[in-house]
C-alpha cells in the first residue's frame, strides 16, 4: 500500500480503478460527440487525438496532467456528474478553474460532485498504473494506492 | 476565505435560497484556488448559448434561477447563437433547447448581443477592471489588449458570478500571475497573426508569452488571441511596446526571461494548406468579424464572383453597421453569404463539404475537416485572386 500526499482541491472521498494518461485532456472535444449523447449515456473519450480514445472514464480514478480547451469544460463535466457517468475521482498535476468548476457546480446544485486532488510531482506516473485500485481523499489530499 | 457583510448575507440566504447557491458556488470556487476574498466585478460575459438537446444540467439550473426572478447584477453579454435554424439537423436534433435557453437568458437580464466579440461595443472593459468572463477568446482580449482582469471561467460559473456580482480573487486577477513567463522572438518576413497565435498556443500551453515588438492591428490582436486560446489554454499575452502591461521588456518580466522561443516564417507557413484550390468552402470570421474587418476583406470581392460557397460570420451589431456601406450589397453580389452565428456550431454538421478553408486558427482547431489559409490563400480559393 502506497500513500501519496497531494493538495486537496474539491472535497469528498471515493475509490476506483485508476485510468492514467500523460496527455492533457480536452473534455469538450471528448464528451460532446454523438457516441456520448445517444443512446446510452456512455463516457467514452471521443477525442481522436487522445491516447485514451474510446476508453470509458466512468467510475474510474482518472489521472492526467492538465485540462485544455474551451470554457464549455465545466458544463461538460457537470453534465457527466449529473448523469452519473463521471469518473469517481480525479487526480490532476495542475488543477485549473474549468475542471474545478465542473465538480463545484455538481456539488452545490445537485449534491453530485466528485473529489479532486492536485498532485504536481511526476512520480505519480510511476506509482500509479492503469487498473490499480486507488482511494482519493479530497478533504486531506491523500491518495492511497491499494 | 473572509466574506464581507453583503456576501455573507447572500451565502446565508438573505437574498433567497437560489442566490445562496450561486454564492456558495462562487465561494467554493475561491476556496479551491486559495483566494483570500471575493471582489466586485464590473461585467460578465457568458459562453453558454448553445441549447444542446441532450445536455440537461445547464438548463435545469438556469430554470431554477429564472423561476426565483433573479437577474444579473452587472452588465452581462453572451456568446453567439449556434445557427440552429440553418438546417433540419441543427433545428430538430442538436439544438432543440435553443429557444428555451434564449428565453431563460433573457429572463435573467443578459444583453442579447449574441457575439463572442463583446468587447468592441456591447461590453467594453477599462484598464484594470475586474471581470468574470467565460469564452476563451474574449477573456484573452480583455486581459491582453485591454488590460482588464479575468480568469478563464467555466459556463455557469460565469452565471453565478454575474448573479452575485462577485468573483474570487486568484489567478489573473493578481499582479504576480500577469507577468511574462516566456519571450517570443520573431524571425519572419510576412506576418500571419492567426497562424502565429495557433503556434504559440501549442508551444506555451497555459503560460504568459511576451512577443517582441510588432505593430499588430487591433484585428490582428483579436484573431491571434482567439487562436492562441483555442490551441492552448493561454488567457493572457503581451506584445512589447504595444499592449498596456508591456511598455518594455523590463516592466513585463521579473528579471531576464527564463525561456525564449523563436517563431520563423517556415513555422507560420507550415500551417497553410498547400493547395488552397481544393477547398470546397471558405469561412471568414472566427471570432466573428467586425464592420472594419468585413470592409477590408469585402474590398477584394468587389466586381467579382466567388467560385465556392463563401461565408462571412459577423458580430450582429457590426453587421447592422456594415449594411450601411456600399460594400454590403457588393459583397452579396459577389455571392458571399453573410450571417451572424457561430461558424463552429453552424458547420459542425455539414453534408458533402470536406475541405473548409479558413484564415482563423480558432476554427482550424475546433472544426473537424477545417484547413488553414492566409487571407490571400482564402481569396485564391474563392477564385477572386490569382
Amino acid at each position: 500500500m502506497t500513500v501519496l500526499k497531494g493538495n486537496p482541491v474539491i472535497k469528498g472521498r471515493a475509490s476506483g480503478p485508476a485510468l492514467v494518461t500523460k496527455m492533457p485532456m480536452n473534455f469538450t472535444a471528448s464528451f460532446t460527440k454523438p457516441k456520448n449523447l445517444i443512446p446510452a449515456w456512455r463516457s467514452l473519450v471521443q477525442d481522436s487525438n487522445h491516447d485514451l480514445f474510446n476508453k470509458n472514464i466512468r467510475k474510474t480514478v482518472f489521472i492526467y496532467p492538465a485540462t485544455i480547451g474551451s470554457t464549455y469544460t465545466g458544463m461538460v463535466l457537470l453534465e457527466l456528474m449529473y448523469r452519473g457517468t463521471a469518473p469517481a475521482a480525479i487526480i490532476v498535476q495542475n488543477a485549473d478553474p474549468l475542471l474545478a468548476a465542473g465538480s463545484i457546480l455538481a456539488d452545490v446544485w445537485f449534491d453530485k460532485g466528485i473529489p479532486i486532488v492536485e498532485y504536481p510531482n511526476e512520480d505519480i506516473f510511476d506509482k500509479i498504473k492503469t487498473g490499480a485500485q486507488v482511494e482519493v481523499n479530497g478533504d486531506t489530499g491523500e491518495i492511497t494506492v491499494l | 476565505m473572509k466574506l464581507e457583510g453583503e456576501q455573507e448575507g447572500m451565502l446565508k440566504g438573505g437574498n433567497g435560497p437560489i442566490m445562496a447557491k450561486a454564492m456558495e458556488t462562487v465561494v467554493k470556487y475561491g476556496e479551491a484556488f486559495g483566494a483570500k476574498r471575493l471582489v466586485p466585478i464590473k461585467s460578465g460575459h457568458l459562453a453558454g448559448t448553445f441549447g444542446i438537446g441532450p445536455y440537461g444540467a445547464y438548463i435545469h439550473i438556469l430554470r431554477r434561477i429564472a423561476s426565483e426572478g433573479l437577474r444579473v447584477r452587472v452588465p452581462t453579454t453572451v456568446n453567439p447563437r449556434p445557427g440552429y435554424d440553418l438546417n433540419f439537423i441543427n433545428r430538430h436534433i442538436v439544438f432543440t433547447k435553443q429557444e428555451a435557453l434564449e428565453g431563460l437568458l433573457s429572463a435573467i437580464g443578459v444583453t442579447p448581443n449574441y457575439s463572442c466579440v463583446c468587447y468592441e461595443k456591447a461590453n467594453v472593459p477599462s484598464f484594470g477592471d475586474r471581470l468574470a468572463w467565460a469564452e476563451s477568446s474574449a477573456v484573452q482580449f480583455a486581459n491582453s489588449v485591454l488590460g482588464a482582469r479575468t480568469n478563464r471561467n467555466s459556463i455557469l460559473m460565469d452565471v453565478c458570478c454575474s448573479l452575485t456580482g462577485f468573483t474570487p480573487e486568484f489567478g489573473y486577477l493578481l499582479d504576480e500571475h500577469r507577468r511574462g513567463q516566456m519571450l517570443v522572438r520573431l524571425n519572419i518576413r510576412k506576418m500571419d497573426a492567426p497562424a502565429l497565435g495557433y503556434l504559440l498556443g501549442k508551444k506555451v500551453v497555459d503560460k504568459v508569452p511576451v512577443i517582441e515588438h510588432y505593430p499588430f492591428s487591433r484585428i490582428e490582436l483579436k484573431n491571434m488571441g482567439g487562436s492562441m486560446a483555442a490551441s492552448g489554454g493561454v488567457a493572457l499575452f503581451h506584445v512589447e511596446g504595444l499592449t498596456p502591461e508591456a511598455p518594455d521588456m523590463k516592466t513585463v518580466f521579473d528579471g531576464p526571461p527564463k525561456v525564449t522561443i523563436t517563431v520563423t516564417q517556415e513555422d507560420l507557413d507550415s500551417l497553410r494548406l498547400r493547395k488552397p484550390q481544393i477547398a470546397d468552402m471558405v469561412v471568414f470570421g472566427c471570432p466573428q468579424m467586425t464592420c472594419t474587418e468585413a470592409l477590408a476583406v469585402a474590398e477584394k470581392f468587389v466586381g467579382k464572383k466567388v467560385k465556392v460557397p463563401t461565408w462571412f460570420c459577423m458580430v450582429p451589431d457590426e453587421l447592422t453597421e456594415f449594411k450601411k456601406h456600399d460594400q454590403f450589397s457588393k459583397t452579396l453580389d459577389a455571392g458571399i453569404t453573410i450571417f451572424e452565428y457561430c461558424p463552429l456550431a453552424a458547420f459542425s454538421l455539414r453534408l458533402g463539404k470536406k475541405h473548409i478553408l479558413t484564415p482563423s486558427g480558432k476554427l482550424l482547431y475546433y472544426l473537424k475537416g477545417a484547413e488553414y489559409g492566409t487571407e490571400d490563400d482564402c481569396l485564391k480559393a474563392c477564385g477572386v485572386m490569382q
